[in-house]
């Protein structure tokens, strides 16, 4: 069998930025054509990555390694496991649908397919790197396109949008390089690399006093691209304001960039501060949860209505890193891709109503199920799949997460729960605001998504969310041969 | 009476520079005064890109001569090539600058090659009075050069101010070391390094230290000492200020390396928790104030006071790290801030502004300027992939290493603050409407150079592995241990 390369999954996609960069501006439909190809490909190769990845053996897998800056002992190493395989399904999956759904874009055409290839190659090379500089250094290429994407391509609030999330996440990204370079010098190996790093904490676990700040650091830095409570301010007006593509990619992957390094770089590496904070990172959860989720409630935008609820969606994700047990462990994990999907499709649905409509106020919005059939059921069963109805992936996501989170906090499980309700409360209230009801008279001549092309990323995506839904092995048993070498501890038993 | 045998091959660079200078004072004499051809500004350029080619292939020159006055090592390599860099730019910026201005360049491009015979010299001191002698050089000509448009209001205060604030450092270096040669009894750095660790610092000299230090923070813009650098950089001709910004702060930072980390290296300790205050100070004045500028060259000279503070922090870590940060740092910080003072340039003389609200849509007016300036900002907030995030992140790592989390932390805040202001011009370039829609026409020499300027950034920023190489081989003598 051929191992797949994983450099090819950041080579292909910069070659088509590098052609991207030949062709003139004026000559839009090679443009798009290109960016496409650049992102399709990625994605066939992660497919690839996926199923060629050999869970029972566990571990990292089709790992290339180069020595990039020897003297500080970085380098350029990749590599795949059972989570972050995952992770490169989400992310072409999500980028495929966010560039295909950018042919709504007019103006500025090249600019906009170049920045928006640097933001997808960078992420990728995040959640491909085993190697903490690596990691951080992709992590951070996205924040200045993302910033230019959302102030040019934005709605009205664009500039200050785009500052606000700009600033927040590199405070965060700032926050945390602190922390991981304190990590490296306190592992006193002299080399970023993930894999040896986790071999000696393994054996020889830093003090706990030094743990305990550099965890701090680390889950607060990366706490704030996951939008923890009261770090979260940045993101509903963040995505409300972006261009579709990015709030889709942003609120889809990005930000799972953020639970990514904490499972990566905090909970495993540091597993005594881990426990020592934990309590205290569950109740931040359930505020998120609940907070963000009444916010949510009371929001006309329905825009603002995701970005809230992606906020309090993240809520679920922190809690089940809180539980330091396998079964939230997996829950974190498989939520992080249900979400990912689910908010991209969400998202990529209300972009094509804005387009459509020219606004997201549910005041003015109603009966749009009468003109747009496809894209409207298509919104129902995403808000179904985030008020976590079984059949989407969700459900399983959140019992796994609500699961592993009543072994140890019975307590607070009650108000995550109350929270699903909430979801559902507002979610029902943007479909019957928005889709149901009479049609308004300036709405009636608007057109459903109607070439196959202009329905294949919200299929795609939905299709992602109900198989998933429906067969949770097929991406479990990838994130079970991970997760349990982080926990160490087996199952806990359900009481 | 014995003559002391020198070695020639040491000291080639500045015997070239030396000749090159004379020929082009003869050039300038022999010339009739009505040439229109800037035949100074073009054999300047090319023998600049011989000096370098030549640069290149010494790297291994190593050796004392004049009686030990004169020292050619790693570092004094390296400072060398960074001041041959930059002079190409510089050279370059000049040659347009007076296209638009009209007469009197010859003379300027004069003072050019002097004041980098000043800075290879004070790359090369080994001695504190030929330190002094060449920091002199290097600073008369640029207060000529600053003071240069005759009839610009702006550029006689600049010259006036500098010149006032820049006698005043001179006055305390040399005071600084005419109380450590009381202590020490010699300007020597060797023998002032042998008597620095074998006793403890007295009053005397530490208060010859402080003075010193003034003197260097004068020209690195340090807060409490960086008064001058707002008007200045604004008054000066435009040339100059990217001069001040690059040349003159790195050669700043040359003395600083030198002098405290190796002569007073064994004192260090005690002088590294004010450094690192300064270091916070001095980022966090200067980013503060740059928010609020309006006048571009304004603004740089707040940033480049920002920037003085994060090299700052490597001169507190005070380790082999923090020398090598400050090397690296200042090898993307020259290109970064010379691709954006090659924008303004070109910029001020198709419109004749400073001001930043002018720069919008300037990416519809010409997408290589607008694209240098985003790159160059970018970079300056140290942002991945660009040169100036692997700068910040060595000298990050080197604090944190030498115990100075908290100043870290700090850096990490002002990174947020710089972030801020790079990127409101940014977004004044990328996203407001342009008020004058017509295309800026940019040079073909400019446009290879800004090619260059933005292949440096990106290079430096992706391959940092020889660029870093280079720059821990540069201070290794210093020290015995590794990283």
């Amino acid at each position: 069998m051929i191992i797949p390369n994983l450099s090819w999954i950041l080579l292909l996609p910069l070659l088509g930025l590098g052609l991207l960069c030949l062709v003139p501006a004026s000559s839009v439909s090679l443009i798009r054509r290109i960016s496409n190809i650049a992102v399709l490909l990625p994605f066939i190769l992660s497919i690839w990555v996926y199923t060629a990845y050999d869970h029972v053996a566990g571990g990292f897998q089709f790992v290339t390694n180069i020595p990039w800056v020897a003297p500080l002992g970085i380098s350029y190493h990749l590599g795949v496991d059972g989570i972050n395989s995952l992770m490169l399904l989400l992310l072409g999956a999500a980028s495929l649908s966010a560039i295909l759904i950018s042919e709504s874009i007019k103006e500025r055409v090249k600019e906009y397919y170049v920045l928006l290839l640097i933001t997808i190659i960078g992420t990728y090379g995040a959640f491909l790197s085993l190697d903490i500089f690596f990691f951080y250094f992709f992590h951070e290429i996205a924040a200045v396109p993302v910033f230019l994407m959302i102030a040019i391509w934005g709605s009205a609030r664009r500039e200050y949008a785009a500052m606000k999330l700009t600033l927040f996440l590199v405070a965060g990204a700032a926050i945390a390089l602190i922390g991981l370079l304190a990590l490296y010098l306190a592992c006193g190996l002299q080399t970023f690399d993930l894999v040896q790093i986790q071999q000696q904490l393994a054996i020889h676990p830093l003090p706990f006093a030094v743990q305990n700040w550099i965890f701090l650091l680390i889950v607060l830095g990366f706490g704030i691209t996951l939008t923890l409570w009261p770090f979260y301010t940045w993101a509903p007006v963040g995505y409300a304001e972006a261009p579709t593509a990015i709030s889709m990619l942003h609120a889809g992957v990005l930000k799972k960039m953020g639970a990514y390094a904490i499972i990566r770089f905090a909970i495993q590496l540091m597993p005594q501060a881990a426990h020592a904070w934990m309590p205290i990172i569950a109740g931040l959860a359930i505020i998120n949860i609940v907070y963000c989720g009444l916010i949510a409630l009371t929001q006309r935008d329905l825009k603002y209505i995701l970005g809230y609820s992606s906020c309090s969606h993240m809520g679920y994700i922190l809690l089940g890193l809180a539980c330091f047990n396998t079964i939230g462990l997996n829950g974190v994990v498989y939520l992080m891709f249900a979400h990912g999907i689910m908010a991209a499709l969400s998202f990529a649905l209300v972009g094509f109503v804005e387009n459509q409509t020219k606004t997201r106020n549910l005041d003015e919005l109603g009966g749009l199920l009468k003109c747009m059939p496809f894209i409207g059921t298509c919104f129902m069963m995403a808000c179904l799949a985030s008020a976590g109805v079984p059949g989407f992936a969700n459900f399983v996501a959140e019992i796994l997460v609500l699961l592993g989170a009543w072994d140890q906090y019975p307590g607070l499980t009650v108000f995550a729960v109350f929270g699903l309700v909430i979801t559902a409360i507002y979610m029902l209230k943007a479909i019957r605001l928005g889709f149901q009801g009479p049609l308004a008279f300036k709405f009636e001549k608007l057109t459903d998504a109607q070439t196959f092309w202009a329905k294949f990323p919200y299929v795609l995506l939905l299709a992602i969310l109900i198989l998933v839904g429906c067969l949770p092995s097929i991406i479990l048993t990838h994130i079970h041969s991970s997760t349990k070498a982080i926990v160490g501890t087996e199952l806990v038993s359900v009481r | 009476m014995m003559f002391p045998i020198i070695d020639w091959n040491l000291i080639s660079l500045e015997v070239l520079i030396s000749l090159i200078l004379v020929s082009l004072v003869v050039m300038d004499i022999a010339l009739p005064r009505k040439v229109e051809k800037d035949w100074i500004g073009i054999s300047s350029f090319v023998a600049l890109l011989g000096l370098i080619i030549f640069w290149l292939t010494q790297g291994n020159l190593n050796g004392v001569t004049f009686s030990g006055m004169f020292v050619m090592d790693p570092l004094a390599w390296f400072f060398k090539a960074l001041f041959l860099i930059t002079m190409v730019f510089v050279f370059a910026m000049t040659q347009e600058f007076f296209k638009a201005m009209g007469e009197r360049r010859n003379e300027f491009y004069l003072l050019l090659w002097l004041s980098l015979l000043g800075m290879c010299f004070v790359a090369s001191s080994a001695d504190f009075l030929l330190l002094f002698i060449s920091v002199e050089i290097l600073t008369i000509s640029l207060y000529v050069m600053t003071a240069y448009l005759k009839s610009d209001e702006l550029s006689i205060e600049a010259g006036m101010k500098y010149l006032i604030l820049g006698s005043l450092a001179s006055g305390f270096l040399l005071y600084g070391i005419s109380f450590l040669y009381g202590t020490t009894h010699s300007t020597h750095f060797n023998v002032v390094q042998a008597f620095v660790s074998t006793h403890a610092m007295s009053p005397m000299t530490l208060f010859a230290l402080v003075l010193i230090f003034a003197a260097v923070g004068f020209k690195i813009a340090a807060v409490p000492f960086h008064m001058w650098v707002a008007d200045v950089y604004q008054g000066a001709p435009t040339p100059v200020t990217a001069l001040l910004s690059v040349g003159s702060k790195a050669a700043g930072f040359l003395i600083l390396i030198r002098l405290f980390f190796g002569v007073f290296g064994a004192w260090h300790f005690q002088l590294s928790f004010m450094l690192a205050v300064l270091a916070a100070i001095t980022m966090t004045y200067g980013n503060l104030v740059a928010m609020f500028q309006t006048n571009i060259k304004r603004l740089m000279g707040y940033s480049s006071i920002s920037h003085a503070g994060y090299l700052l922090m490597g001169a507190a870590a005070g380790s082999a790290l923090g020398a090598s940060g400050i090397n690296f740092y200042l090898l993307g910080y020259l290109f970064s801030n010379l691709a954006a003072f090659l924008v303004i340039i070109v910029f001020s003389i198709a419109t004749r502004s400073d001001e930043i609200e002018d720069y919008a849509g300037l990416s519809q007016r010409s997408n290589l300027l607008a694209l240098t300036m985003l790159l160059a900002l970018v970079s300056l907030a140290g942002m991945p992939p660009l040169a100036g995030f692997f700068g910040k992140f060595t000298l990050l790592m080197a604090v944190i290493k030498s115990g100075y989390v908290w100043l870290a932390l700090i850096a990490g805040v002002n990174i947020v603050i710089s972030l801020y202001y790079y990127l409101m011009i940014v977004k004044r370039i990328y996203v407001d409407p342009p008020r004058n829609s017509s295309p800026i026409a940019v040079p073909a020499t400019i446009q290879w150079l800004l090619g260059i300027a933005i292949l440096g950034i990106v290079v430096i920023g992706i391959f940092q592995g020889p660029f870093l190489d280079a720059a821990i081989t540069a201070v290794q003598g210093m020290y015995l241990s590794h990283l």
